[in-house]
């Protein structure tokens, strides 16, 4: 079949051509366009604000069935006991594992899939810089992430913003909207870093994958074993150790919820507390790890971060483009 | 012209000397690089690259510094990896738009570069399709399309027909004789295929144990001293030899019914001569030719 173009003569191209800069926004912006074709990725995104789901819902079950008997003051006495932050921060925990399969599908196989496809010839013979590459496969994982992190977040925010003024959602913590802010970035800034660590390691992407997920599962079961001895310890009598503590947010999960509490300025409360009774009648509440020291915990956050980029600026390697 | 001068440059890994003082110029139009394996031609591509520091010496491309200037170079540069290489999940025009984008094209230009390149390489009918489905030489086709879209200044191609069959060979090379002749790209070609250098190529750089052996034109290099030629007879005749020989004229062969003549004097007047002497001996002359030595030969003896 002739070729529907009729001249077939090799022509030179003199149309523009931008300053070899910023070309990570380039790769970024590719990295995000493979990515929004994946389906798997819209499932796990919008499934990632599911607990903010479940509250909506609850909420409006709670302000529409509890009798009016027992309001006090006109109110509703449970909205009246819930703390607001902690309702965003216990959302924040249970969206850490579909975070992570998120990072997962998008960033283990980053640069490993490039490895195996030696894509690394196509970008550094263009005028890219290993730091290109690094930031604009970090930003090709962290935005979506962060994005993901963020709408339903900030969809919660407005909606309690317009529903529960009146229980003092604005005014118990006015700079609240900042710290959820500063929250949602926590995922995307660590997932991107330790999956583009990860993914630079190997030339398959499962392999890769296979890797991070073991790096996050076998610290969450140790401490998630951790936190249910801890329990069982309860009724006895002295406090726990600040080790106990201190190892409760030694996996990735722990590390980002650790931060989440310290932005969040909060202990944080069990799931369901506020509506079931105040925390001090509730014997769960002891069950909460308290928050922890937040310059230690930003330290290694930033120092996994640092680290796994670190390494996977490391791995990437120009002079063996050629040859 | 240049577009590729090099003086004195030397490139160490470590103890090891990868590139020594070595001096060349790169003409326009389309330059083979030779040289047997571990010569220095893939450090000299990486330094023109800009991805090798040289421990001394300069050089520049296309009037741009190599030891400073690397991104830029890159941007006027196309290269062809010997390797297969793809981003994986791209279709052949996605990719082939996403390097013109690396190299700086706005999105709406380089697509639609992309299709054309891609038309030029071949690759229109299957340009939808995922790269990772693609053969051997329409991998060939597309690493040759990703380096041409955006339109470089000079092309390197590093063993440009490695794997493909004696079609897919021919077709390559068509495609970069094309590309190197009259369109205003200027081509260098890493190969260890003579042939093919000699088939696409104007000129050589030879290079050995990180220095340079030869360098010029290949019509240059092939000549051989004086003027000999080569008579081609109908059949082999010992009467047309002895009537040369008695007329003081060194002759060998014949090589099937060639004979190489060494006469003193110019082709035109061994020619005149050739042509009494077959007369005379009642010899048919089928060729006649200035005789030139193979690309082969001239490469082995710049190799000694």
């Amino acid at each position: 079949m002739p070729s529907p173009i009729a001249d077939l003569s090799y022509r030179n191209y003199d149309g523009p051509l931008e300053p070899p800069v910023f070309r990570w926004w380039a790769i970024a912006r590719a990295s995000m366009q493979l990515t929004l074709k994946k389906r798997g990725f819209w499932a796990w995104a919008v499934g990632s604000g599911y607990w903010y789901f479940f509250l909506v819902i609850g909420f409006y079950f709670v302000d529409n069935f509890v009798p009016p008997s027992m309001d006090i003051n006109g109110k509703n006495p449970i909205f009246q006991q819930l703390i607001w932050k902690d309702q965003f921060l216990n959302a924040f925990s249970i969206s850490q594992l579909l975070l992570f399969i998120l990072a997962l599908m998008l960033g283990a196989g980053s640069i490993a899939n490039d490895n195996r496809a030696k894509a690394l010839l196509v970008y550094l013979s263009k005028p890219c810089s290993k730091l290109d590459y690094v930031i604009g496969k970090w930003f090709g994982i962290f935005l979506p992430i962060t994005v993901a992190t963020l709408i339903p977040t900030v969809f919660f925010y407005i909606y309690c913003a317009m529903t529960y003024r009146s229980y003092g959602f604005l005014s118990d913590d006015p700079t609240l909207g900042l710290r959820l802010l500063a929250m949602c970035f926590i995922p995307g800034i660590f997932h991107a870093s330790v999956a583009l660590g990860v993914s630079s390691l190997f030339d398959q992407g499962r392999l890769a994958g296979a890797t991070y997920a073991g790096m996050y599962f076998i610290p969450l079961f140790v401490t998630k074993v951790m936190q249910f001895a801890h329990m069982g310890t309860l009724d006895q009598t002295g406090p726990t150790p600040k080790t106990i503590d201190f190892l409760f947010y030694c996996s990735m999960d722990g590390l980002q919820i650790a931060l989440a509490k310290n932005i969040l300025h909060t202990r944080g409360s069990p799931l369901f507390l506020s509506l079931s009774g105040p925390t001090s009648r509730n014997p769960m509440s002891n069950a909460i790890v308290p928050e922890p020291n937040g310059l230690i915990f930003t330290g290694i956050f930033l120092l996994v971060c640092g680290a796994c980029l670190a390494l996977a600026w490391s791995r990437v390697r120009a002079v063996e483009v050629v040859g | 012209m240049t577009v590729a001068s090099i003086k004195n440059l030397t490139v160490k890994y470590g103890n090891f000397t990868a590139l020594n003082d070595f001096s060349c110029e790169i003409a326009e139009g389309c330059t083979g690089l030779l040289g047997p394996n571990g010569a220095g031609k893939t450090t000299l591509i990486k330094t023109l690259l800009g991805f090798v520091k040289p421990t001394s010496g300069s050089g520049t491309v296309l009037d741009l510094d190599i030891a400073h200037q690397g991104k830029q170079i890159r941007q006027k540069i196309g290269l062809m990896p010997e390797q297969d290489c793809h981003i994986p999940g791209m279709s052949a025009v996605q990719f082939v738009a996403y390097a013109g984008e690396l190299a700086g094209m706005p999105p709406e230009q380089a697509i639609r570069r992309a299709h054309e390149v891609l038309e030029y390489c071949g690759l229109g009918e299957a340009r939808y399709r995922n790269v990772e489905t693609y053969s051997t030489g329409m991998k060939q086709r597309i690493k040759l399309a990703q380096a041409l879209v955006h339109g470089p200044k000079l092309l390197l191609l590093d063993e440009p027909t490695n794997g493909l069959d004696p079609a897919g060979r021919e077709d390559m090379l068509e495609l970069v004789r094309s590309v190197s002749h009259g369109k205003g790209v200027n081509v260098l070609v890493s190969s260890h295929l003579l042939p093919d250098i000699e088939r696409v190529c104007d000129r050589v750089v030879v290079v050995m144990g990180g220095r340079l052996r030869a360098q010029g034109a290949i019509s240059d290099m092939k000549k051989l001293e004086g003027f000999p030629v080569d008579v081609e007879l109908r059949e082999a005749s010992t009467s047309f030899v002895e009537a040369i020989e008695s007329r003081g004229v060194a002759i060998t062969g014949p090589k099937v019914t060639t004979y190489r003549l060494q006469a003193p004097g110019l082709p035109s007047d061994v020619a005149a001569m050739v042509s009494e002497v077959a007369q005379s001996v009642g010899a048919q002359v089928r060729g006649f030719a200035v005789a030139e030595r193979s690309l082969e030969d001239a490469f082995l003896e710049a190799l000694k």
